[in-house]
């Protein structure tokens, strides 16, 4: 228990920590949202100054972060240039989509990387472990942005899977199951995409740390004894295998709400995505601010459970 | 008296239901409505149309992005309107105007008995407080400084309810232009955030529909964060066509948010959407391919009316930037250095590289489809490496063994250019210059950088020796791009924070470009302006390149599609686009 | 394959790959910036080796591209001509190594035909030249990224692992930070603050080593959660017990659990970095026009008309998947010569 209050301490200046870098960051790079209008012969250079004053862009930057924080207490967490309008009422429901979205790619990755690499660390060498293997180097070698345009490609052509967006532009009118059909739909590509592109290290991962595992010779006096392979495998082998594992989960859940800019961006999915890769191109800095921190909240997160995960199940590390 | 009452709540009821129906009002006596001469549709159907990004604000007064404006538009109805066809002003809200002999003083007539889209109705009242707001200075709308005439903001008086008049400073060539995209807003909604001084944070993009209210011919149903914006019809507007059938004939207009140019290729490709505008040269390509089979339409409305430049730093420099710049702004000045770069640009590979052909090179910064105001005289010149050679050996350069280029001091000639990064047409244009200018035996380094770095170089530090950039479009008229010209102008690039001219050439520009703004007679003006674009076309401060065609698209189905060159090129007659019989538009069956 | 032949071919053919883009300059027809604009887009050439009267050849040809009136960028074959591809002709110069410089390429074919093996791209520059000189770049970059990334990973990882407590505290609690922060602006504003001037690749390298600097925090958790567990281990205990030293320990004990993951990374990280630079240049941190490396050569498939019309614009995709393949079978053959070694 005090190790969780301990950690959870820490959490806490982890984020006033990186709130305060986040602010030095964005300072750091030249431009400010109002310069965009300066290239329009058609506003004045009073009218940029006078927009940059009123909201707040020329002031010091001890006093912006002292009303940033201000602001998140009030429950605005900042306000954005572009919008006119909290932060938060902005980033909430995007926040939901891109966790329905990577949620659900998280899921499927660990669910097939699992099996799949302790099945190829069973065989090493044999056919369907290089085959795994080959085809893992594959997905890692093509970027991601290729994969998600070559599936829209293929969505185009087929019309197996609507291209891009979360919703029809109709789904007011549909009833509750042909909506989670078209969620479904919606979903798959982007999705797709996801798994297809965190696959590839999971497995190699999985794979690796149970080829070690299997070398043991605990392992080899299992199955000297007769234990099926299963057994073995699932209940003695895996666990021991679960160290990097679990970090590497921890991993996971902390990239639930990072991982997924690009596809989104590309694939239309009105996630944090499409947001923050507008507000950093056009600097709108609160919602920068408050997309990082909120994804900090997630890393965070993943990295106590990733310990608590790490405390329960090895024993070797509690008696640190 | 049950009975009564019964009565009284079923003609509530349907009073109600007609102000929530959208369908079309009937014409009322009274009422001025304006006909409209497009041959006659029907009645139904929902039109998709993709945005890259989604609108940030539907405050007409706060609005500054692209999308923003884009559905602003359909909401809103301006005094005086720019048809996009004619690029000519017509009447819109104010059904007439007389202007004084000076062209100072502008009295405009409003029609009567319109109503906005909640039914209450639009009178003077709504012009003088629409207008009080774009001119409030503690506001700062983007578009106040258009309303600036002579340094002293317009004027606006209410003459009676239905007429309003308006005074500049001082006469202004084309005053009609400004009242162009200017909505005309509810007093009855707005009057009261804005004495409460919370204006500009009003009709955010999730708004409550009930709060909104135009004269426009769409009104707002939904919104959905991320994804959408649906308009539906307003049932009160107040255009109708020949046969007396109110405007528009669309029941629902819908913007989906895709991301990118090549998202809402992609989506217009699968039938997502009805139409698309803004195509690239390479995207129209791929999508003709498959225009029979998917049964819609590519149009090339010809050249646009932007131009993309080399632009040279010729700002007066502070150190230690300007000792680090101090030999490339000595070539620069020169305008015969200029002339040799123009000599070796290759435009037509420009074209046909950047722009798959689908453009046009300019020479000038008016582009040929600016029938009004181009300047058919100035030469063309072919690309000459000889004379840019001959140029630059006047110039006192010379070359070494190697066939390096070096200035009359033995120094070699080495400068980079600047180009936002994430523009890929003006990166491909400055890695074609890069290597036209090689064959002179200059040395030139391409640097992408981020836009807002770009936009930081140009604008507040100087730090940069020459970069691709891009400007014009917004309307045929020269007024508007006043200040790049001008020197004291805000976006006079090449020399930020003149006082006074730096060169005699460029104090003779300033001397045509005002003469032409407010000389009201249009041959004189055109006079004035043509000697303008041939000083820009001998001195060349920017380098011009070249400039794209407009490549739009629609589906067969879609009727009275009369796409134009100026923005928004396939929206502007919204209210007369209906779909075909037969034909349900992207929503219904597509997949 | 089973057994040392399978490593023997990987090992051999990434040999071969990297003694290619060594000697790009001899292998490579064309200067990697030369455009011909005439022939945006043109597909990889056919060689021919069957003549005009349909006998068999050894030396094989190539016909020339000619564009298809009205088209832009759809090419048919001009078998007119037949230019017959030569071997060791004399061409532009390069430098092998910056220091040597010859004219002599392995293969081309007379002036003024073209022979572009692998098609060419939007300014008609020969894609099999730019691949290969492209990548000198990124290998280079690559290797430098992960190298900084390992490095200080392990380094990082395994004193925080050994050494517990407090130190692993805040350098987990670093790594965390590390990780979160939205390093793209950090990017931006060290590429907007170079100098204009700045030699290209000097400045695309500084972006690669500042990213493979921020890549530490992942390799350095996987170690320290390795050296956690292994520093418990009962030989550990015994060799503490018998006087070793801290830097002993680490060193001969722990740290050697430690390479099989390490090797793992190093394999996935390599390709990774160069992948890496398609999103830089999506960003204008890429490297700069006409130098040519394996990332900005993807960039150009971003553009979907790129991507479904000019597939063989492809082929840096391929180049870089052959090389993670070989790099991949090779960190696997060691890891397993390492398990065997280790028990």
């Amino acid at each position: 228990m005090r190790f969780l209050a301990r950690r959870l301490l820490h959490a806490g200046f982890l984020l006033a920590a990186v709130s305060v870098l986040c602010f030095l960051f964005t300072d750091l790079a030249p431009g400010s949202f109002f310069d965009g209008m300066k290239l329009n012969p058609q506003i004045s250079p009073e009218t940029v100054a006078a927009l940059k004053a009123q909201y707040g862009v020329g002031k010091p930057l001890p006093l912006r972060y002292v009303l940033w924080v201000k602001s998140v207490f009030t429950g605005e967490w900042g306000f954005s240039f572009a919008y006119d309008s909290p932060v938060r009422e902005l980033l909430l429901p995007r926040a939901r989509n891109t966790l329905l979205l990577t949620g659900t790619a998280t899921a499927l990755a660990w669910l097939i990387a699992v099996p799949l690499g302790v099945w190829m660390a069973y065989r090493p060498g044999r056919w369907d472990d290089r085959l795994g293997m080959g085809a893992t180097s594959l997905l890692l070698s093509v970027p991601e942005l290729a994969l998600v345009l070559a599936l829209l490609c293929f969505a185009v052509r087929t019309h197996a899977f609507p291209v891009g967006g979360m919703t029809s532009a109709n789904d007011e009118q549909l009833g509750l199951l042909a909506r989670c059909q078209d969620l479904l739909t919606h979903m798959a590509i982007p999705a797709i995409t996801l798994v297809l592109a965190n696959l590839p290290l999971l497995v190699r991962h999985v794979r690796s740390s149970m080829i070690e595992v299997l070398d043991a010779p605990f392992i080899h006096a299992a199955r000297g004894h007769g234990m099926a392979p299963a057994r073995v495998l699932i209940g003695y082998a895996l666990p021991a295998a679960a160290n990097p594992l679990i970090s590497l989960f921890g991993f996971s859940l902390g990239g639930l709400l990072g991982g997924s800019l690009l596809v989104e961006a590309v694939t239309g999915w009105p996630g944090l995505g499409p947001l923050l890769l507008e507000a950093t191109m056009s600097r709108d800095l609160y919602i920068v601010v408050g997309a990082v921190m909120v994804s900090t909240f997630f890393m965070v997160g993943g990295n106590l459970i990733a310990d608590a995960l790490l405390i329960a199940f090895d024993p070797r590390v509690r008696t640190d | 008296m049950r009975r009564l009452a019964w009565v009284v709540l079923w003609v509530v009821i349907a009073g109600l239901q007609s102000l929530a129906s959208s369908a079309p009002q009937p014409l009322r006596p009274g009422e001025e409505v304006q006909t409209s001469d497009n041959p006659i549709g029907r009645y139904g159907g929902n039109l998709v149309v993709a945005q890259r990004s989604e609108p940030k604000t539907l405050n007409p007064v706060t609005a500054a992005d692209a999308p923003s404006r884009e559905v602003i538009g359909r909401l809103m109805a301006d005094l005086i309107h720019i048809n996009r066809a004619s690029q000519q002003t017509e009447p819109a809200l104010a059904k007439s105007w007389t202007v004084s002999h000076d062209g100072r003083v502008f009295t405009l007539k409003l029609r009567r008995g319109l109503r906005f889209s909640d039914g209450q109705p639009f009178n003077a009242d709504d012009v003088v407080f629409s207008f009080r707001v774009y001119l409030d200075d503690k506001i700062h709308s983007p578009q106040r400084d258009l309303l600036i005439v002579g340094g002293k903001p317009i004027e606006v008086a209410k003459v009676d309810a239905y007429t309003v008049r308006f005074t500049l400073a001082q006469p202004y060539a084309a005053a009609e232009r400004i009242f162009d995209s200017l909505a005309m807003m509810p007093r009855h909604l707005l009057e009261k955030p804005y004495q409460s001084g919370s204006f500009a944070q009003t009709w955010p993009v999730g708004v409550v529909p009930a709060e909104v209210a135009g004269l426009g011919p769409f009104r707002l149903k939904s919104y959905v964060a991320g994804q959408r914006i649906v308009l539906e019809r307003n049932p009160y507007y107040w255009r109708a066509d020949r046969s007396k059938n109110r405007l528009p004939y669309l029941d629902e207009l819908t913007f989906i948010f895709v991301g990118n140019e090549d998202a809402q290729a992609l989506r217009f490709q699968a039938g997502d959407t009805d139409i698309i505008s803004r195509v690239s040269a390479e995207n129209y390509a791929l999508l003709m391919k498959d225009a029979a089979a998917r049964g819609y339409e590519l149009f090339d409305l010809g050249p646009a009316l932007e131009y993309n430049f080399l632009l040279f730093n010729l700002n007066d420099l502070k150190p230690p930037t300007a000792d680090k710049l101090k030999p490339q702004q000595v070539w620069f000045a020169d305008a015969r250095f200029r002339q040799a770069v123009s000599a070796a640009v290759d435009r037509e590979a420009i074209v046909r590289l950047v722009y798959a052909g689908r453009g046009a090179p300019l020479w000038g910064n008016v582009s040929p489809s600016n029938r009004l105001w181009v300047d058919q005289s100035l030469p063309h010149p072919p690309r000459s490496l000889d004379r840019a050679r001959d140029l630059l050996r006047s110039a006192g350069f010379s070359w070494r063994d190697g066939g390096q280029l070096v200035d009359a001091q033995g120094r070699p000639v080495e400068f980079s250019i600047i180009t936002s990064s994430s523009n890929t047409q003006r990166s491909k244009m400055a890695t074609i210059a890069q290597d036209d200018l090689s064959q002179l035996g200059m040395n030139v380094h391409v640097v992408p950088l981020e836009f807002r770095a770009v936009l930081d170089r140009v604008f507040e530090t100087y730090d940069y020796e020459v970069a691709v950039m891009g400007l014009g479009g917004g309307d045929a008229d020269p007024n508007p791009e006043m200040n790049v010209w001008l020197s004291s102008g805000s976006t006079h690039l090449w020399h930020l924070g003149e006082v006074k001219p730096a060169t005699d050439w460029e104090a003779q520009l300033d001397q045509r470009m005002q003469r032409q703004m407010v000389e009201l007679q249009y041959r004189r003006r055109k006079n004035l302006y043509a000697q303008a674009q041939e000083i820009i076309a001998q001195e060349l401060p920017f380098v011009f390149l070249g400039t794209p065609d407009i490549l739009v698209g629609a589906k067969k189905s879609v009727a009275n599609f009369k796409p134009a060159v100026l923005e928004p090129s396939v929206l502007w007659n919204i209210d007369q686009l209906y779909f075909l019989p037969g034909a349900a538009g992207a929503m219904d069956g597509q997949r | 394959m089973p057994g040392p032949w399978k490593i023997r071919t990987a090992l051999g053919v990434l040999l071969l790959l990297h003694l290619a883009i060594l000697f790009a300059g001899f292998v490579a027809p064309y200067a990697p910036a030369s455009q011909n604009r005439g022939l945006p887009f043109v597909p990889p050439m056919r060689l021919h080796f069957r003549d005009a009267q349909g006998h068999l050849r050894l030396r094989p040809s190539v016909c020339q591209p000619e564009l298809n009136a009205g088209t832009f960028y759809e090419y048919s074959e001009l078998c007119t001509t037949e230019y017959p591809v030569q071997f060791f002709v004399s061409g532009p110069e390069y430098k092998i190594a910056a220091v040597l410089s010859s004219h002599t390429h392995l293969f081309g074919v007379e002036i003024p035909a073209h022979i572009f093996l692998l098609g060419s791209d939007n300014y008609g520059r020969d894609l099999f030249s730019r691949i290969l000189y492209g990548g000198q770049i990124s290998l280079a970059a690559g290797l430098l990224a992960t190298a900084i990334s390992l490095s200080l990973g392990t380094l990082l990882g395994a004193v925080s692992g050994f050494y517990g407590k407090w130190i692993d505290e805040s350098f987990m609690r670093f790594a965390e930070l590390f990780v979160v922060l939205p390093w793209l602006y950090f990017l931006l504003a060290v590429r907007a603050f170079l100098p204009l001037n700045i030699n290209p690749m000097r400045a695309f390298f500084l972006v690669v080593a500042v990213i493979g600097t921020i890549g530490w925090a992942r390799p350095a958790r996987l170690v320290r959660g390795i050296v956690l567990s292994a520093k418990t281990r009962k030989y550990v205990l015994a060799s503490r017990g018998f006087g070793a030293s801290d830097g002993y320990i680490l060193r001969r004990h722990v740290l050697p659990h430690t390479y099989g993951v390490l090797l793992t990374q190093a394999a996935l990280l390599v390709p990774q970095y160069v992948i890496a630079e398609v999103t830089l240049s999506f960003f204008g941190l890429g490297l700069s026009e006409p130098l040519p490396s394996w990332g900005n050569l993807l960039a150009a498939l971003q553009q979907y008309n790129v991507l479904v019309s000019y597939w063989w614009m492809f082929a840096p995709a391929l180049a870089l998947v052959v090389f993670s393949f070989g790099y991949l079978l090779v960190a696997d053959e060691l890891q397993q010569r390492l398990q065997s070694a280790s028990l």
